[in-house]
């Protein structure tokens, strides 16, 4: 009986899989993101300090993409494909903390106001709806000019400010759930708030915050780009956005270098939309149609 | 919900945004003054009158309510930089922002809720597919990677800098010709980026309606496709997206900031990342307020003009 | 005038229905009845070509001699509402809900350029002409449905289909919209088809009738021989889920447990409750008693008041004034107490489908309860022999063959089944049950409430019944109560009140009651 049982939790398991695979597009983006991910942690390991170092570099700057270096080099005679590969490990990493603290807000604020009624949830909503409407990136950029610049303010800047969508959902989330006749059973049976959120609520929110943490992180990359690019980001570290940056500053639009304008740029857009695709794959799996 | 109802929280929203602004910028680890006059040759004395004009020497709730209550009078500050009242600077540059995102707001919305509308009948169609995923590829794109991108392919054809040349004839004709040549390559920007975004919206909140049963019983009293559609489908499904539509608005005056410093348009969003390159924070205060503060005025219309357009939410 | 030959149709290789003969003459009336899943709604709206695209269609469809399924897209749409027109399922949801309902009425008539105008089809329907500048959600459930027949009659077709015109309706409301329908379908002289889950709908509606069952058509004849003396199992196990007050042998309970015991003190007393929501009383003063093992059924329409009354005495809301009294002590409004008092008295829910987490395996769902007040003590492999035990004594055995089935994997019956387990698994003295078969299939409807029966001969469990269906207090209960805005209007015993009603009421609401007696039928 057991060998049966166990089998029929493995058919199950095994159908979510099956329905992501069917997701070509988010397979892809998987796919990429693997590769990314494997990137970012061997590259640093790989590369010589004095590649990167602009008081070390042999090379001219300005160098058109060519043998010794093909995708040419930066300003500085950097090569621009070390820099791509270098700057993957500070994207990845700011994407995903700081989505990792705006879903992770969210779904407290989210699951508080959903499910206790009263003044605080009244007050966490008034102040979700508050932040929902605000520009995000506008306040982002605003906390990241006050703050001193790091790494610590980047994460922090876009986590605090990209909460309220995850707020949203998983309060909405949470109501749908509680209305459902087996809350009402379970209060029925005596359990009690710890019981209702731990049992029924948080398992049926999960799935839901897993899907759009994987939406968070694309978002939050493009915000991390962008803070770069306003010179906001952290000074001390490579990253696609901040080589955006020093693009405009020293104006490759004008000397037409494309080189040093188009991979990053492609690099971002290519990560970011491998995440948008896997969310919408593990929405579909999530969700399934009706 | 009663249009008071919504007045009141609104009004509550712009003093939250109010309160917002304040706090921002007393979070500032260490002394403000010092952030902002690093690395210019400054006096004490020009340090303790800006001191004075912040208000740090008295305290935080006195502060506040010398702040609010100039906030009232439409008194945001005097920019350090500009050496002039906050308010005036922005009123200067209101014009040309307007004009960008207006134009491209426009463009985005009529452009994005018809693809929208197309991809979602048509759902899985080689246009479906299509447009979804350049829509998708557009969302991933940073919009100032984009602005940069363009002006580098186009070349000498647009004007990429500025609003306006030095050079024109001073007759209307002509000037308007060369503000319109100059925003080509802004608007286009703006317009990919926002517009993908519409699009997915409307596409989602059609798909929504698709299995509706009304829509059966359009079908069965034996309409054409296209009149199921229009007459029933759409309406329905572009009251939701336009709420949305208006919600995402903080995200065109996020494209304005990077498009505006790319191709360097006189507007608020360039203003902003002068004030942050500065910084100069009571200009990034003003705009901070001023930006928030019209978001929340935007939405308040988008929940006015719900009302009148659904029958079944009643505002007034 | 509709001849439909060998239809079948299929959902890629499932076959929702095979072979299905049926013909219809003009001034016809046919009822079609099944249960959920029968491929009912599936024939109705494959005559109109209304199925998805994924759905292939074989046989012959003939509107007026027509092939509906080889006809060109022009000739369709001309036939389509002009030739036949459908009431839908759930007007609510069938109606526009940002179009004024007299656009919605007007619009097949200027698309098929038929003259007529709104005012006439209102009256016809008994609806003022103010409501035609109403939108469908101003309009209550019953005048949704009648604006769905005036929109179904605008263009004067012969042949009418109507899809479960009156689920989701009150009894007394749905008695009236039948009337307005059978009424138009007679002095228009139209063919009607009308769909059903509910036998007695269509007894009062329809001179002929033919049933389905997975796909299949079983039975077919006229609706007084089809019911009085049913050919085909299935037709006969949906004749008896229609328990026809008055009857003795449709009365399950026992006769000897409805004899008062006045010596006992009431398990339940509930005494000047009243609830208020907001500014209206849901609940006004009310007084009521469930005995020790007594089945009291607390009979009433929609929004009087009697799920709220339920709800009030488990303890999940609380009273505005009154006293509920279990056991002889006052049930405590919160803390510890409250939960040991729900401990004792447990809930059955309308739908099982929702009343379950369909996360949540059977084995979970039922030791929910045990894990919520932990396992008494001396119990070796505690939670699992309870649990066991309490899954067979709801007659799923053997139980290990269902602890691991998620709920979707399971039957509606067995899904209430295993919602009843989780009561049981607490050894509940009381138990409170909110429409209890009402969402059930009419076959597994008669198993539920002999569980029901015998869990109380069994155990002595007592229940307190939510019902808005007479039939089933007929069937279950010893005592019946009837609320009528927030008030119970009456109560004594089931042949007192339901054979020898007393208040107006009461009689209104005998007199709404569908009823497959030997006396009704077609009244034309």
């Amino acid at each position: 009986m057991s060998r049966f049982n166990a089998a029929r939790g493995l058919s199950r398991a095994s159908g979510g899989i099956s329905t992501f695979l069917s997701h070509r597009a988010g397979v892809a983006g998987a796919a990429i993101l693997v590769v990314a991910a494997l990137v970012a942690v061997i590259a640093p390991l790989l590369i010589p300090a004095d590649a990167l170092d602009v008081t070390r570099v042999t090379a001219a700057p300005w160098q058109a993409p060519g043998v010794e270096y093909w995708l040419g080099t930066d300003h500085t005679g950097r090569s621009v494909a070390l820099l791509v590969v270098q700057g993957a490990g500070t994207s990845l990493f700011v994407g995903l903390t700081a989505a990792l603290l705006a879903v992770g807000i969210g779904t407290l604020v989210g699951i508080v106001s959903g499910h206790f009624g009263g003044l605080v949830a009244g007050a966490l909503l008034r102040v979700t709806d508050f932040f929902l409407v605000l520009p995000a990136l506008v306040l982002a950029i605003a906390l990241s000019t006050v703050l001193p610049r790091g790494l610590g303010t980047i994460v922090l800047a876009i986590g605090l400010t990209s909460w309220p969508s995850t707020a949203r959902m998983v309060r909405a989330q949470t109501l749908t759930i509680e209305a459902r006749p087996f809350v009402e059973r379970a209060r029925a049976l005596g359990g009690g708030h710890g019981h209702v959120i731990g049992r029924h609520v948080l398992p049926s929110v999960v799935p839901l915050v897993l899907v759009n943490a994987t939406l968070a992180v694309a978002t939050a990359i493009v915000a991390e780009s962008t803070l770069a690019f306003l010179g906001l980001g952290d000074p001390t570290r490579i990253s696609w956005g901040a080589m955006l940056h020093q693009a405009q500053l020293h104006g490759a639009v004008p000397q037409r270098a494309w080189w040093f304008l188009l991979p990053p740029g492609v690099a971002i857009v290519v990560v970011v939309l491998a995440f948008t695709l896997v969310g919408r794959a593990l929405e579909a799996v999530v969700t399934p149609k009706r | 919900m009663r249009l008071a109802g919504r007045l009141g929280g609104a009004a509550l929203s712009l003093v939250m945004v109010a309160v917002l602004g304040f706090f921002l910028f007393r979070v500032v680890p260490g002394d403000p003054v010092v952030s902002m006059t690093r690395g210019r040759p400054t006096t004490a004395a020009m340090q303790a009158e800006l001191r004075a004009q912040f208000g740090l020497d008295r305290p935080l709730l006195s502060q506040f309510w010398g702040y609010f209550t100039s906030l009232l009078q439409g008194d945001l500050g005097t920019s350090f930089t500009f050496r002039r009242p906050v308010a005036d600077v922005i009123l200067e540059r209101l014009g040309p922002t307007l004009l960008l995102v207006g134009t491209s707001t426009l463009i985005a919305v009529g452009l994005g809720l018809w693809l929208g509308v197309r991809a979602a009948w048509r759902r899985d169609s080689a246009f479906d597919k299509a447009t979804t995923g350049v829509a998708l590829t557009l969302w991933a794109v940073p919009t100032f990677w984009l602005g940069m991108l363009l002006m580098m392919v186009t070349g000498d054809l647009f004007p990429s800098r500025g609003m306006r040349d030095t050079d024109t004839a001073p007759d209307f004709v002509s000037q308007a010709l060369d503000v319109g040549h100059h925003l080509v390559l802004p608007s286009i920007t703006l317009v990919a980026v926002v517009c993908a975004e519409y699009m997915l919206v409307m596409r989602s909140s059609l798909l929504e309606e698709m299995h509706a049963p009304y829509l059966t019983t359009a079908r069965a009293k034996g309409l054409r496709d296209d009149l199921v559609r229009r007459r029933h489908a759409v309406p329905n499904a572009v009251l939701p997206a336009i709420t949305l539509v208006f919600l995402r608005f903080g995200l065109v005056v996020a494209g304005a900031i990077t498009t505006e410093t790319v191709f360097s348009w006189p507007g608020l969003g360039l203003l902003f990342y002068d004030a942050l390159t500065g910084p100069d924070y009571f200009l990034l205060q003003g705009l901070l307020v001023c930006t928030a503060g019209a978001v929340v005025v935007m939405n308040l219309l988008a929940e006015l003009l719900y009302g009148v357009l659904d029958p079944r939410v009643k505002v007034v | 005038m509709l001849e439909i030959s060998d239809l079948s149709v299929h959902y890629g290789h499932k076959r929702v229905v095979s072979d299905v003969n049926l013909r219809l003459a003009p001034g016809q009336t046919l009822g079609l009845a099944g249960e959920s899943g029968s491929g009912k709604s599936t024939v109705a709206m494959s005559v109109l070509r209304l199925l998805p695209r994924s759905a292939r269609v074989d046989g012959e469809i003939l509107l007026d001699g027509d092939d509906v399924r080889t006809m060109s897209w022009g000739r369709l749409r001309a036939v389509r509402w002009a030739s036949a027109s459908i009431v839908f399922q759930g007007a609510m949801h069938s109606l526009n809900p940002v179009q004024r309902v007299g656009d919605q009425i007007a619009e097949p008539m200027r698309l098929h350029g038929t003259k007529g105008n709104v005012r006439d089809l209102l009256e016809q329907v008994e609806l003022p002409q103010e409501k035609a500048r109403s939108y469908p959600h101003e309009l209550s459930g019953g005048q949704q449905q009648r604006v769905m027949i005036a929109m179904a009659l605008a263009c004067g077709p012969r042949l009418v289909i109507a899809d479960e015109p009156t689920t989701a309706l009150d009894v007394v409301v749905q008695a009236q919209v039948l009337k307005v329908l059978k009424r138009l379908v007679a002095e228009q002289d139209l063919g009607l088809l009308m769909i059903s889950h509910d036998l007695s709908v269509l007894a009062e509606t329809c001179d002929d009738l033919a049933v389905m069952h997975r796909g299949e058509l079983v039975e077919r004849g006229r609706t007084r021989e089809v019911i009085a003396n049913p050919q085909h199992p299935h037709t006969a196990a949906l004749t008896a889920a229609f328990p026809v007050i008055g009857d003795p042998a449709h009365r399950w309970a026992q006769p000897e447990t409805t004899e008062p015991r006045t010596t006992e003190e009431p398990l339940l007393a509930v005494h000047e409750l009243t609830v208020d929501y907001g500014r209206t009383r849901a609940v006004d003063g009310v007084d009521l008693t469930v005995g020790r093992g007594e089945i009291v059924a607390l009979v009433g329409q929609s929004g009087s008041g009697k799920t709220t009354l339920a709800r009030t005495i488990m303890g999940l809301r609380k009273p505005s004034s009154g006293r509920v009294i279990f056991d002889g002590a006052e049930v405590p409004r919160n803390g510890k107490a409250l939960k040991a008092f729900r401990r004792q008295v447990q809930l059955v829910l309308q739908d099982p489908a929702s009343a379950l987490n369909p996360r949540h395996k059977v084995l979970d769902a039922v030791a929910e309860g045990l894990r919520v007040h932990g396992i008494p003590d001396g119990i070796p492999d505690g939670e699992e022999s309870l649990v066991t035990a309490a899954v067979e004594r709801a007659e799923l055995r053997p139980a290990s063959l269902y602890l691991e089935s998620l709920p979707h994997e399971l039957s509606g019956g067995q899904q209430q089944r295993v919602v009843i387990a989780g009561a049981l698994v607490l050894q509940p003295r009381l138990l409170v049950a909110d429409e209890p078969v009402a969402s059930l299939d009419a076959s597994v409807r008669g198993e539920i409430v002999a569980l029901l029966l015998r869990l109380r001969r069994e155990l002595g469990l007592a229940s307190l019944i939510i019902t808005h269906d007479l039939g089933l207090a007929w069937q279950i209960a010893d005592r019946v109560a009837v609320m009528h805005q927030g008030k119970i209007v009456e109560q004594g015993s089931v042949e007192q009140v339901l054979l020898n009603p007393s208040h107006d009421y009461t009689r209104a609401l005998l007199r709404a009651a569908p009823n497959l007696g030997p006396d009704l039928g077609p009244q034309v």
